[in-house]
Formats: C-alpha cells, structure tokens, sequence
C-alpha cells in the first residue's frame, strides 16, 4: 500500500525540465528517505509530491487519489510538506506557530477548540518544546527551531509528512536528536514519513526504504542494503564507496569514498 | 486536562500577554480619544473645551454650530478614517508582499489614483467635484488599473507573485505615473495646479459630510472583510510553501486581500491626497506594540493609523496659524525620523 504514488511525473523548473517521467512510491507507514547529488531533482520531486510544484505532466496520487481532484485543504488534513529552513516571522512564540498547523481543520475565524488544544501540547510535549511554549521562535537555537515546525506539523495530525533536509544546519547531535524523534513518531503514530536526506548514512540508519535519484530518474530503489552498494552509489554520486555493515545497527555504512579516477585512453 | 506545571505557567504567561495586549489596544483607544477632543478644540477660531461641550451637546449658537459640526467634526472624522485605511492597507500590503517596506505608496496605488484625479482636474477643473462620490470610483479605476499593471509584471506562471519582484514591479510603475503625473501637472492653469498640489501633498481638503459619505461606504465595506481575514493573515505570513503546506490557497488569497488593500488606500486617498508613510510605519509600530498575530494586529495597526493621522490634522492646523499646513507633510515630519529609529534598533538587534 502506497500513501504516494506517482505515475509518469514530469517536472519544469524555469522551463527546464527537470524530471521526465518519474514513478516514485511513498509507502504507506514507513520511513523513505530519498538521496542524490545536489541539482538531481530529490527536492523538486518531494516538491511536485507536496504539490508545492505544478507537474508539467503525469499524476500524482494521495491514498490513490489525483491529487489535483482533492482541494489543498483536503491535502493539508492528509499531508504536511516542511521545506528546507523556514523561518518564522518575527516574535511569533513557538505555541502560536504550532497551533498554526490546526489551520486546515478550522473553520475560517480560526478560534482553537478544546480538541485542538489538546493536540498543540501533544505536540509540544513530543517534540519536547513545552517549556519553550511562550518563547519567540527567533530566539531559540537552530536544532530548537526545527522541532518547532515539525511540532507545527504534528498538530497538522496528518498521516503523511514530507521533509527537505531536515537536519541541514543542525550539529550532529541535534541531527540524530531530530531523526530519533521522527522515528519515533513514526513507530508509535504509525506517521508515513518521506525525506531527502544528505547524509548517506544517516538516510540509511533511518531509512525503511531508499530511493537514490540522479538527473531527475531513479537509479534504484528498495530497502537500506539494495540501494546503499557500491554499485548504486557509482552510479548516483559518481563515487567509488566502501560500503560494510555497521554492527550496532545492523546498517549498510559507508566508511570512505573517493572520486571515480578518470578513465585515461590510450 | 490536567496540566503539568509548565503547562499553567504558560498559561499565566499567556494570559498576561493577552491582559497586556487588551490594555494596550485601551490605550489606543484612549489616545484617540485625547486627540478627538484636542482637535474639537484647535483651529483659526477659538472655542473653549466648555464651549466646544456644550455645542456637541446640542446647545451652541448657529456660528459655533458652524464650526464645529460642518467645519471641524467631518474633518476629524476623515482624518480617522483615512488613517485606518492607510494603516490597514499597508499591514496587508507588508504582509503578503513579505516586504516591510511596502505601502500603498511604493506599489504605484497613490500614484494611479492621483493620476486619475489629475486627469480629471484637468478635463472637468478643480471646481466641477459636483458629485463627491464619484472622487474613490475615479480613484479606485487610477489605483486598481496601477495595481493591475503591477500584479501582471509580478506575476509569472507556476510561480505565482514573487515578493521581491512585486515591490521592483511597484516601484518601477509608480516612477513612470509620477513621470506622466508630472508631465500633466506642467499643463495645468494656476487654480488647477494649487489645488492638485494640495491634493498631491496630502490635505484633509474641503472635508465635509459628504466626504465622509463617499468614504465611509468603502471602509464598512473592507474593513470587516479585512478583519474577517486574520488568521488567514497569519498564515500567508509564513513561507508559500509552509501556507500551502497548511491548506491555505495562498496565490488566490493574496489576489483577494491585494484588491482589499488597493481599495482601502484609493477610497482614502481620494479624499485624503497622497499621505504617505502612514500605511508604512502604523504597521510596524502596532508589530512592536502588540506582535504579529493579525487579530490583535489588525484592530491596533488601525487604531495607531488613526491617532497618527488625526493628531497630525490638529497640529497641521496650529502650526502656521492663520493657513494650515498639507497633513502629509506633518506625518513625514514626524514619521521619517521614527522610521529611522526603527531601523537603526533593527540593525542593532541583527
């Protein structure tokens, strides 16, 4: 069961086309991560997924749904798309931000019931911003920050989140802090979860699926120990990887790369 | 619920900011009051507070009826109106431009509906406003048509109304309508010309009852709608692809609330003149006073709009005694500095 599934995708970015024909899947209460070179596409194509983008052609389905048939409204109950560092406007407190994602379940005035109370502290306790409820998200740090808006995107309570680099800027620690939490909301909620990631092994620690793309075309998908080889990686990054299995995870790791030496003709 | 006790700390905290944000808009509301009253009592001729009480109260002589409700009243009750309009066109312009600089003024909207305006002086003459109503529709076709060239220069296939180009866009119309302005202003004869520079420099002229009447329809119009339209405010604030994340049809939105904004400033500035700064500082002083959530933002950005516009009308009145001074040269005087301020605490605080 797939929550997206895309069928024959193409994309422009600024009349250049970006993807052709892409067949992407999302499956259903998992953890996809999608990895490439920078400038492949994996942030355009988890944009025309978020419908963000406008695809030049080809459709893309929500639970088997067109999305173009569902109003955005309907999509924002279904599903979160978090781009790559927001920023917030200015003295906004990190409870009126994550109560901004009860949005698409309110009537127009935008008065909070009890229930939607109810989820926001949810959401702040999860993501462990309760204290930090009535602070600017200004002027807290940049791992506090991105807790921020997915708690924002908590509240949204979609079965389906979306994210672009989620751990860019943040130091190590933060990073495997962030990643824990959407593993974790992924095991207890049963949240699909969709992200690219840039980290290699970090995609492959948290991944339940892996999808490697490279100018705009799957080069190969499927669980963390088909798509991390050497092979895929070759083909993706243009790298020559070592790959062994990380014993405390049981992970597919890379341990080092080097550029494919040029090959010298005669 | 029960409540951890961070979660009642929060909530205390919560409750005293909205406890401070309700004194603050009372303070509003009182400043506006103050400067009613002072302006009751300011001008060329002298009526005591005593007076001025009485003759509200019904029990004045025919000259100081005069004064009062045909001179001074429609005048201060335009100077408030206009500096809500202005400062709520401006909040909304801000917000969906993302640009804290933007106002009516930098997207070519004064300056299309002062066209318009001068077009009209100059085939009708200054003396021929038979029908004051039509003054905000004649304003409104300047304005809306300005906005409408903008918009479309702004506006690009899948990726809809860019910030940054829709101020470019702006700035770039309103140059070459004060060019062709400028250009029409040399044709004029003398009685046309002072009156259109009075108009460009932003005079509560000639107020009357029927001024009030031809812009009164426009803000009970809009500015409920306006209103109406906080929360959404709110999210379109965010990033475009955080909005549409939240379900809000951002592009169809913006579209919408833009129309409003060109309507609120062009209804006012077809009365007012060109004040300028207003819709440019009332939002940013209102941001300071009471944060970004629009549905406090929006009835203080409108009430700081007000006394702004209001206090600037009474000292526009005293301060070159027996003539006046256009009320938009005031606000300059008053708002450029303040203007500064801000950005010098901005910059410190980056």
């Amino acid at each position: 069961m797939n929550s997206i599934q895309t069928e024959n995708l193409a994309i422009s970015y600024e009349d250049k086309l970006v993807v052709e024909s892409l067949d992407i899947q999302i499956p259903k209460g998992k953890i996809t991560t999608i990895i490439g070179p920078n400038g492949c596409g994996k942030s355009t194509v988890l944009k025309a997924l978020g419908r963000l983008l406008k695809p030049k052609g080809g459709i893309v389905y929500l639970n088997g749904d067109d999305i173009r048939r569902l109003t955005t409204k309907e999509v924002a109950q279904k599903m979160a798309i978090l781009p790559q560092s927001p920023q917030a406007p200015a003295g906004l407190t990190v409870g009126e931000l994550v109560a901004y994602g009860r949005f698409p379940h309110q009537r127009s005035l935008g008065r909070l019931s009890s229930e939607d109370k109810r989820i926001i502290q949810w959401a702040l306790e999860v993501t462990k911003l309760t204290e930090h409820e009535t602070t600017a998200v200004d002027k807290l740090s940049g791992g506090q920050r991105q807790r921020v808006w997915i708690a924002m995107a908590l509240a949204q309570q979609t079965e389906l989140i979306l994210l672009d680099e989620p751990t860019t800027y943040l130091d190590l620690a933060y990073q495997l802090e962030l990643l824990e939490l959407l593993h974790h909301l992924n095991r207890q909620q049963g949240c699909t979860i969709a992200m690219v990631l840039h980290d290699l092994n970090l995609a492959a620690r948290f991944a339940d699926y892996m999808v490697a793309i490279s100018d705009g075309e799957i080069i190969c998908h499927g669980g963390p120990e088909k798509v991390m080889t050497t092979e895929v990686l070759r083909k993706t990054f243009n790298i020559e990887a070592k790959i062994t299995t990380e014993s405390s995870t049981g992970r597919p790791t890379c341990i080092f790369y080097d550029l494919i030496k040029q090959q010298v003709i005669a | 619920m029960m409540m951890t006790a961070q979660q009642q700390i929060n909530e205390a905290y919560k409750r005293k900011i909205a406890r401070r944000n309700t004194g603050i808009m009372i303070g509003c509301g009182a400043l506006l009051i103050i400067s009613f009253i002072i302006s009751m009592n300011t001008g060329y001729a002298k009526l005591s507070p005593l007076d001025t009480l009485r003759t509200l109260f019904g029990g004045g002589t025919a000259k100081e009826n005069l004064i009062l409700f045909d001179f001074r009243l429609p005048r201060i009750v335009i100077s408030i109106l206009v500096g809500m309009g202005l400062a709520l066109s401006g909040c909304i312009l801000q917000d969906i431009s993302k640009n804290p600089l933007a106002d009516p003024g930098l997207l070519g909207i004064n300056a299309g509906a002062g066209l318009m305006v001068i077009l009209y002086v100059m085939f009708f003459g200054a003396k021929s406003f038979m029908s004051v109503l039509t003054l905000p529709f004649l304003s409104l076709t300047g304005a809306g048509t300005a906005a409408i060239i903008v918009y479309t220069l702004t506006y690009k296939k899948g990726d809809g109304i860019a910030p940054m180009r829709l101020i470019l866009a702006g700035v770039a119309v309103q140059a070459g309508i004060s060019a062709l302005t400028t250009l029409l202003v040399a044709k004029l004869d003398e009685t046309q010309f002072s009156f259109v520079a009075t108009w460009q420099a932003g005079s509560i002229w000639g107020s009357n009852w029927k001024f009030v009447m031809a812009l009164l329809p426009w803000l009970l119009l809009l500015i409920p709608y306006v209103l109406s339209k906080s929360h959404l405010l709110d999210i379109l604030n965010l990033e475009d692809g955080i909005a549409y994340s939240l379900g809000a049809s951002v592009e169809q939105e913006r579209r919408k609330l833009l129309a409003a904004a060109v309507g609120l400033a062009a209804s006012c500035v077809a009365v007012s003149g060109s004040i300028s700064f207003v819709g440019l500082i009332a939002p940013h002083l209102a941001r300071r006073l009471v944060g970004p959530k629009h549905r406090i933002l929006l009835p203080t950005c409108a009430m700081v709009g007000a006394v702004m516009v209001s206090t600037a009308d009474t000292i526009a009145r005293v301060v070159v005694q027996p003539s006046e001074l256009p009320v938009g040269i005031i606000v300059a005087i008053i708002g450029a500095p303040y203007f500064l301020y801000l950005m010098k605490i901005k910059s410190r605080q980056q």
